[in-house]
C-alpha cells in the first residue's frame, strides 16, 4: 500500500512532503505535552522496531498472502509518536528494500499516519466508558485496526488511481477505486481480528504498554 | 535477518567519496526534477543522466536488479492497463482490445521516472554506511527526535529481527504450520507480534537507564550548540558536485517547463 516514486504527479509529492511536516510539527508539540517525553523515545524506537518486523510477517490467505500493515494498532499503542514512527519505517523500507520511495515518502505517511491518529483517538474512547470496559476495549479494538486500514487503502485508492493519468475517466477511476476497496476489505477484518487478539494479550500481560 | 544495506557502502569510487551531507541535498535535488519530467523527450536525457552517475557509484549491476525486482512488478502491474484505457489515438486494435498512443506514453513516463529515481536513490543511500546518512539529515535539519528514534530504532532492527526468527523457528519446532489459514494459526501469530512487542518493550526500559548512566538528554550549563556549517570551504569539492548537480536538476526542471508551455 506503498505509492512508488515516478508514479503520482510532483505536486501531490510535495502537498505530502507539506502536510507531513506540519502533522510532525503538531505531533512533536503533543508529544513535549508529556510529563518526560525524553523516557518515552527509547520505548517508542524499539517499538517502532518491533512494528516494522511484525509487518513483515506473512499471513497465508490462499491462494496467496498478505502481511500485517498494523498502523492502527501503532496508533493504539504510540499515540502520536506514531506520526514519528511511521515515516521511519517508511524511509526503513524506501532505502532497505525499495517499497515506497524517497519522493513519495510524505504522501506515504500521509496515507499510513492520518488513519493511525485517526485509531488513537478512536481507541482512547476506551477511557470514556462507564461499565463493561473489557468489551468495549476489544470493539474499539477491531474498530481501530479495521478502520486505520480501511482508510488507508481508500487514501491510497483515490490518490494513485486519481492522480495516475489526468485522460482517465471518472467512472473508470470510481470502478477501480471501489474494486481495489473489495481487496482491502478482506484484508481489514483480518487486521481488526488481530488487534484485538494483540490488545487482549497485552492486557494480560503488560497493560503498561496500552498507557504510553 | 540480515540488512545489506550497508553492503557497498565502503568502495571507492567519486561518489562514495562525495560527503553524505551534501550528496543528500544534491542527488534529493535530482530525484525532485525527476519526479516533474512529463515530456517523453526529456526521458533518454534522465536515463543518461542516471546511467553516468550510477556507473560513477560503481555499484554492482546485479545489485541493481535484485533492488528493482520487487518494486518492478509492483509498477509494471500498475501501468500494464494504461495503454488500453487512457487516450484517443488507436495505435492496434485486436478485437475489444484497443492499444492507445497516450496511455503508452502515460506508461512511458511513469516507468522510466520509477526507473531513474529508484536508481539515484539507491546511489545516494547505498553509496554510504547507513548512519552517515542519518547524520547528514541531522544536519539538514531534521528534529532531534526524530533522529534520535531513528537511530535507535535501526540500532535495534537487526536484534529484534533475530528475536522474530527465533521465535518462529520456536513454534515452528512445536508443530505450527504457518501455511495453513485458520482462527488458531491468526491467534498463534498475534502472540508472536504480542510478544514482540513486550520484549521489545522490556528491552527499551533498560536501554533508556542505560542511556541516562551515560548522560543522554543532560545540557551542559551555558554550552551553546555548535551549529554545523553546511558549506564548509575545505569541502570544496563535494560543495561543487552538489551545484553541478543541482544545476542539472533545475536546468531539467526548466526544460521540462518551456517543452510543456510550448
Amino acid at each position: 500500500m506503498h505509492i512508488p516514486d515516478g508514479l503520482i504527479p510532483p505536486s501531490v509529492c510535495i502537498s505530502g512532503y507539506a502536510l507531513t511536516g506540519g502533522m510532525t510539527w503538531y505531533a512533536l508539540r503533543e508529544i513535549k505535552k508529556d510529563s518526560n517525553p525524553q523516557a518515552n523515545i527509547p520505548k517508542a524506537s524499539l517499538l517502532t522496531a518491533a512494528f516494522f518486523v511484525s509487518s513483515l510477517i506473512h499471513i497465508p490467505i490462499p491462494p496467496t498472502s498478505i502481511h500485517l500493515i498494523l498502523n492502527g494498532m501503532m496508533g493504539a499503542i504510540l499515540g502520536y509518536y506514531a506520526f514519528l514512527a511511521i515515516p521511519i519505517g517508511l524511509f526503513f523500507q524506501a532505502v532497505m528494500f525499495n517499497h515506497g520511495g524517497i519522493s513519495t515518502l510524505g504522501i506515504n505517511t500521509v496515507i499510513m499516519g492520518l488513519p493511525a491518529i485517526a485509531a488513537y483517538h478512536l481507541f482512547r474512547l476506551r477511557d470514556k466508558v462507564p461499565r463493561n470496559r473489557q468489551f468495549w476495549t476489544k470493539v474499539l479494538a477491531f474498530a481501530s485496526g479495521a478502520f486505520a486500514l480501511l482508510l488507508s487503502a481508500t487514501l491510497f485508492a483515490a490518490i494513485a488511481i486519481s492522480t495516475i493519468s489526468p485522460d482517465l475517466d471518472a467512472a473508470q477511476e470510481r470502478n477501480a477505486i471501489y474494486l481495489s476497496l473489495v481487496s482491502y476489505g478482506i484484508q481489514a477484518i483480518i487486521e481488526g481480528a488481530v488487534t484485538v487478539m494483540l490488545i487482549s494479550f497485552l492486557e494480560k500481560v503488560k497493560p503498561e504498554l496500552l498507557n504510553i | 535477518m540480515k540488512l545489506a544495506i550497508d553492503r557497498y557502502a565502503y568502495l571507492d569510487s567519486p561518489i562514495h567519496h562525495w560527503q553524505q551531507n551534501y550528496k543528500i541535498v544534491g542527488l534529493i535535488g535530482l530525484i525532485f526534477s525527476f519526479a516533474f519530467i512529463n515530456n517523453l523527450i526529456l526521458l533518454p536525457i534522465i536515463i543518461i543522466i542516471t546511467g553516468i552517475i550510477f556507473f560513477l557509484s560503481r555499484l554492482p549491476f546485479s545489485y541493481l536488479v535484485s533492488r528493482l525486482r520487487y518494486p518492478g512488478w509492483f509498477i509494471l502491474a500498475v501501468v500494464f492497463l494504461l495503454p488500453f484505457m487512457v487516450g484517443e489515438t488507436v495505435l492496434f486494435q485486436w478485437g475489444e482490445l484497443t492499444l492507445k498512443l497516450e496511455g503508452c506514453q502515460t506508461a512511458a513516463v511513469i516507468v522510466v521516472r520509477f526507473f531513474c529515481i529508484l536508481t539515484i536513490s539507491l546511489v545516494l543511500f547505498g553509496t554510504a554506511p547507513f548512519l552517515s546518512s542519518i547524520k547528514g539529515l541531522r544536519s539538514l535539519g531534521l528534529p532531534q527526535v526524530i533522529v534520535d528514534m531513528t537511530l535507535l530504532a535501526y540500532r535495534y532492527l537487526e536484534e529484534v529481527g533475530d528475536m522474530v526468527n527465533s521465535m518462529e523457528i520456536a513454534i515452528k519446532l512445536r508443530g505450527f504450520d504457518k501455511h495453513r489459514f485458520k482462527y488458531r494459526n491468526l491467534q498463534v501469530l498475534a502472540r508472536l507480534i504480542g510478544s514482540l512487542l513486550v520484549r521489545s518493550y522490556e528491552r527499551s526500559t533498560r536501554i533508556y537507564q542505560a542511556m541516562i548512566l551515560r548522560g543522554y538528554g543532560y545540557k551542559i550549563p551555558g554550552k551553546k550548540r555548535v551549529k554545523k556549517l553546511l558549506i564548509n570551504p575545505e569541502n570544496y569539492q563535494d560543495l561543487l558536485a552538489t551545484v553541478l548537480i543541482l544545476s542539472i536538476a533545475i536546468s531539467l526542471l526548466g526544460l521540462d517547463l518551456f517543452l510543456t508551455i510550448r
